[in-house]
């Protein structure tokens, strides 16, 4: 395949269009590999250590200096804190409240309310708050 | 955005939003009074006294509605509150710096001041709704399957 890489103004401006004639598991790797969802986190329950996939996490939150890791239906707990996992993790995760880092592609929808904050709906329908001064992040990061 | 920087802007923008309204007052009278210097005028004090309502109504909204860890129903008493008290600054400081003599600039301002408060929330939440038109839109393209 021909790769072309051509310099972008800004960070924001960074993208990355595959035209491929088929979608196959070469190029959802690479796909998963730009949008930083190839990497893994150890993560711990119960005493027992786990591998956890970055495209399997809803959200983590930080609680009285402790770090959980949410996925569909369980959670973890992990030994960064949360300005590191904010650094480890890329693509679509991001912060949006002081303790609460979310995975943007694990949002079903959002909701405004009068304060200007924003109820967002994940995929296994818990509700998370996005407060109101990273809603221009958000937007940012979708590209609106 | 920090409140500081926030205080500055909603005090800019209210200062603004009274003198808009000051200037309909003055188009009000000018249709219906034949002299209506008689009753409008607007010396340096009054633009001064504009700026400081302005700041003291954005304080009280940093004060009351910058708080998001409230229930939806505590958040709306909270907007209650910050309206009749600023209804009843507004209507003191107009009365201080005379920007109403009789009981109808009184009730001008007073129709002006409840018309540009609904009008500031509906505009807030039409364009909180628009945006989160474009946000869910945006969330739909990039979406995991489960």
């Amino acid at each position: 395949m021909k790769v072309t890489i051509e310099k972008a103004g800004s960070k924001e401006e960074e993208q990355a269009i595959i035209k491929a004639f088929e979608i196959t598991g070469d190029i959802k790797s690479a796909a998963e590999l730009l949008e930083g969802d190839s990497g893994s986190l150890p993560v711990t329950l119960d005493g027992k250590t786990f591998i956890l996939k970055h495209n399997a996490i809803y959200y983590i939150e930080s609680v009285d200096k402790k770090t959980f890791v949410y996925t569909k239906d369980a959670c973890y707990e992990s030994k960064y804190r949360l300005y590191e996992l904010e650094k480890l993790l890329l693509g679509y995760f991001m912060r949006c409240s002081k303790a609460t880092i979310l995975n943007l592609k694990k949002v079903k929808s959002v909701k405004s309310e009068m304060s200007g904050r924003l109820n967002a709906t994940l995929l296994n329908n818990e509700v998370i708050v996005i407060s109101r001064g990273y809603v221009k992040e958000v937007k940012g990061r979708l590209g609106i | 955005m920090g409140k500081l920087k926030l205080w500055f802007l909603q005090t800019m923008m209210i200062s603004f939003a009274i003198l808009v309204g000051i200037i309909l007052e003055g188009v009000v009278y000018l249709i219906v009074d034949n002299d209506p210097l008689s009753e409008m005028s607007l010396d340096w004090y009054q633009l001064l006294s504009i700026v400081l309502t302005g700041a003291v109504c954005s304080l009280f909204s940093v004060i009351l509605l910058c708080r998001e860890s409230v229930s939806k129903k505590e958040y709306l008493i909270r907007v209650i509150i910050h309206c009749v008290l600023l209804y009843g600054l507004v209507v003191l400081i107009g009365k201080i710096f005379t920007w109403y003599t009789k009981l109808e600039g009184f009730l001008l301002v007073t129709i002006i001041y409840f018309l540009v408060y609904v009008f500031v929330w509906v505009s807030t939440i039409f364009l909180q709704k628009q945006d989160e038109n474009k946000i869910n839109k945006a969330l739909g393209d990039i979406r995991d399957e489960e």
